[in-house]
């Protein structure tokens, strides 16, 4: 039988206990506003960080709660990562002021502004009011949906936890480039995808997809928004009807929180094809990563307009 | 490594000589190259940075980013404070005539000026004045507000919305009805208690779900009736001053439910007035008042169909305890008028989302009336809320009110406000 000495049974305890607290704190804590920022830095950061979000990919990113929850998450983050562009200025503030961390406040070592790293589109020029609906005056915020923005998402990740954490940034660079290999694979597998997509109208429900439009060459012709963030109306939607009909737009592309009916309408009308494509990992079943949402989104449309 | 970095600037140099033989860009074009350029010149400085960091074998951390507000420099260089302003419209067409105040039937309930920034590295200041034609203009509210306290804690100084039940909390125009709930009426006032202190407030989450404690000093518990005049101030002595406080609890039932049960106190003490004017034409005496609540807020919305679908079910009981003067307080041969007894009340309000911009609600309010000694006064209202857009909001209301001792009245209530200056976070 063991002879069990309690006080050095207590002794290893406390020594085990203290082992993995300092593995646990030694990892950056990283939480980020989306599931596509999420997935890149936990490519990156691999087991040097512990990772969460905020957002789901199936949500609108616009018009995320502010619950209390998230103060928790936010409370002990070493990194604080968003978008930008003013694309959580509807939720962001509340959190950050809620959590009382200054680390990942504005001017913190850790908050992560990652729009900085973007070759941003859509700048409006000259004066900018309400009446073009909600327009984000800094420029179009859904830069995730070009590879080319992916690959800067990882390397501004890759400055930040080497800044932050130098002692593992030979860790973070191997990580980084294995994403980057990987990235590259698979752009390589799509070539002839993008080839069929090159040129094709198609409808948009909301601005969302001008780097997926840049980066593939699909032509928006028509967004099912008169404005960005306005609801279809009965008279847009018969002007979206005229152009699909004019430019011979074979699909509908929106995400799944908007309202497909209004979509399945105009479909309908012009024998269009309504497809739901996911603007984010994690937005619809099997959008593991950031490698499978471009290229099941380049993928789907692809075998549409072909 | 100096290889790549000058084949990199003689491409870089190619690509410049190549641009300069293009024709005149667009100004779309031009602005789109020109923030490509900043970020390729952001990118290639990152990695220069990055490079760098690596031959000094990464033992030495770099520098931490410097701030900036968007890709050309910062967004507000001049740092200017954020303006905004509230406008609440609001209307009565009560078929015997109108019970707002004023007896007007359409009138501008209230404009609200905002005026926001941080203060430097330590606080926040936010300055909210109220226009109406009754108080011409006031201070609504203006607070510092902590940003570097440590251990997580948060200290606002200035007038602010008493932390004191849910629908307090929230400012007039952005309720889901046009009016407080009567038990905020009457138990506080039309525009929801307000007080000047200080406050501070910790999170804390030992059992896994949010919680915050929220306590408060402030030099009075509720305004001084203006009728009213006691021998001393209500805060002369240090007890008299208002004190409030606050635990908040949040669990999150699924990713689209969650509720929030709180419970609060504030007292201090009041005025209250007396059978008659005495000497010096004192009419009051100071005694203690009390209000003590608990809140229930359950809300659903699905987060993938969250722009269209949501449900709150919201519910506040309060009580309102009232002490006697003190001893020997009241002035001999006059009679103490104020309340004498408890009263207790409660709302419970529900809030359907339609449709993307369409909500309907209603609100089922019962309480002992303190201005009737305690008789129960009723309402029940329903309403349809449309929101334009995230700046504007239309709202329709028609309550059944049924005051104590009068025949219950149909009150038709019309309501639009509009906010323009800086997008707002959503309240929560």
């Amino acid at each position: 039988m063991l002879d069990m000495d309690p006080l050095r049974t207590f002794r290893a305890g406390a020594l085990l206990a203290a082992v993995v607290a300092s593995t646990a704190s030694a990892q950056l804590r990283v939480v980020t506003s989306t599931t596509d920022l999420y997935d890149i830095a936990q490519a990156v950061g691999g087991d040097k960080v512990t990772a969460s979000h905020i957002g789901e990919g199936y949500q609108d990113p616009h018009f995320i709660e502010a619950k209390p929850s998230f103060v928790l998450q936010l409370q002990r983050a070493d990194v604080w990562a968003f978008v930008g562009l003013d694309l959580e200025i509807g939720w962001m503030p509340l959190l950050i002021d809620g959590a009382r961390n200054p680390r990942i406040a504005f001017g913190g070592s850790g908050y992560l502004d990652v729009s900085r790293a973007m070759p941003v589109i859509d700048i409006p020029r000259g004066a900018v009011d309400r009446s073009l609906g909600d327009v984000h005056s800094l420029g179009n915020p859904h830069y995730w949906l070009d590879p080319e923005n992916g690959r800067r998402m990882a390397r501004l990740f890759l400055a930040k936890f080497s800044e932050l954490d130098a002692k593992n940034t030979a860790a973070y660079t191997a990580n980084e480039k294995a994403f980057e290999d990987r990235l590259g694979a698979a752009e390589k597998g799509w070539q002839a995808d993008l080839v069929a997509i090159k040129g094709k109208p198609v409808v948009a429900w909301h601005t969302s997809w001008r780097y997926f439009a840049e980066y593939t060459g699909m032509n928006i012709v028509a967004y099912m928004e008169p404005k960005p963030g306005v609801p279809p109306s009965p008279s847009h939607l018969v002007t979206v009807i005229r152009a699909v009909k004019s430019t011979g737009a074979k699909v509908i592309i929106l995400e799944p929180f908007y309202d497909k009916k209004v979509a399945d309408f105009v479909a309908k009308e012009t024998g269009a094809t309504v497809l739901v494509l996911s603007p984010s990992v994690g937005g619809m079943p099997g959008i593991v990563d950031y490698l499978t949402l471009m290229q099941k989104d380049i993928a789907q449309l692809a075998a549409v307009v072909r | 490594m100096m290889k790549a970095w000058s084949c990199a600037w003689a491409m870089l140099l190619m690509a410049g000589v190549a641009g300069a033989q293009q024709p005149t860009p667009s100004p779309k074009e031009k602005a789109k190259s020109d923030s490509a350029k900043q970020a390729e010149a952001d990118s290639i400085a990152l990695m220069k940075k990055f490079a760098d960091m690596q031959s000094a074998n990464a033992q030495v951390p770099a520098a931490p980013a410097a701030p900036t507000g968007g890709m050309a420099g910062p967004s507000n260089p001049r740092m200017l404070p954020d303006f905004s302003a509230v406008g609440d419209l609001v209307g009565d067409l009560t078929k015997d005539g109108s019970t707002q105040g004023d007896r007007s039937r359409f009138g501008v309930r209230e404009v609200e000026l905002a005026v926001q920034a941080v203060v430097d590295p330590y606080f926040r200041g936010d300055v909210f004045l109220g226009i109406n034609d009754t108080e011409k203009i006031s201070i609504e509210q203006a607070f510092l507000t902590t940003t570097a306290l440590p251990y997580g804690l948060q200290a606002q100084i200035g007038r602010f919305l008493m932390p004191v039940g849910k629908e307090n909390t929230t400012h007039r125009h952005e309720l889901h009805t046009i009016e407080y709930p009567w038990i905020i009426q009457r138990y506080f006032s039309d525009d929801g208690l307000k007080g000047t202190g200080a406050s501070l407030s910790k999170i804390f989450s030992p059992f896994g779900f949010y919680q915050e404690l929220i306590v408060t000093v402030v030099d009075r518990f509720r305004d001084r009736p203006d009728s009213l005049t006691a021998s001393v101030p209500a805060n002369k002595s240090l007890k008299g001053l208002g004190t409030s406080a606050r635990l908040r609890n949040y669990v999150d039932i699924s990713q689209s439910s969650n509720f929030e049960l709180s419970a609060s106190m504030v007292t201090g003490m009041r005025e209250q007035p007396l059978s008659g004017a005495g000497a010096g034409g004192l009419n009051a005496v100071n005694a203690r008042q009390t209000v003590a609540g608990v809140d229930l807020t359950y809300r659903w919305k699905p987060l993938q169909q969250g722009l269209y679908e949501s449900f709150m079910l919201q519910g506040e009981f309060m009580t309102q305890m009232n002490g006697t003067p003190d001893q020997g307080a009241v002035p001999p041969g006059l009679t103490y008028l104020g309340p004498s007894r408890d009263f207790s009340g409660a709302y419970l309000l529900a809030r359907w989302q339609l449709t993307q911009r369409l909500f309907v609600g209603g609100r089922y309010d019962t309480l002992e009336d303190p201005l009737s000694n305690g008789a129960r006064l009723d309402a029940q209202s329903v309403l349809l809320e449309w929101f334009p857009s995230e700046f504007s909001k239309l709202v329709a209301e028609v309550e059944r009110y049924a005051p104590p001792g009068a025949p219950a009245v149909t009150r038709l209530l019309l309501q639009a406000s509009f906010a323009i200056g800086p997008h707002k976070p959503h309240p929560f």
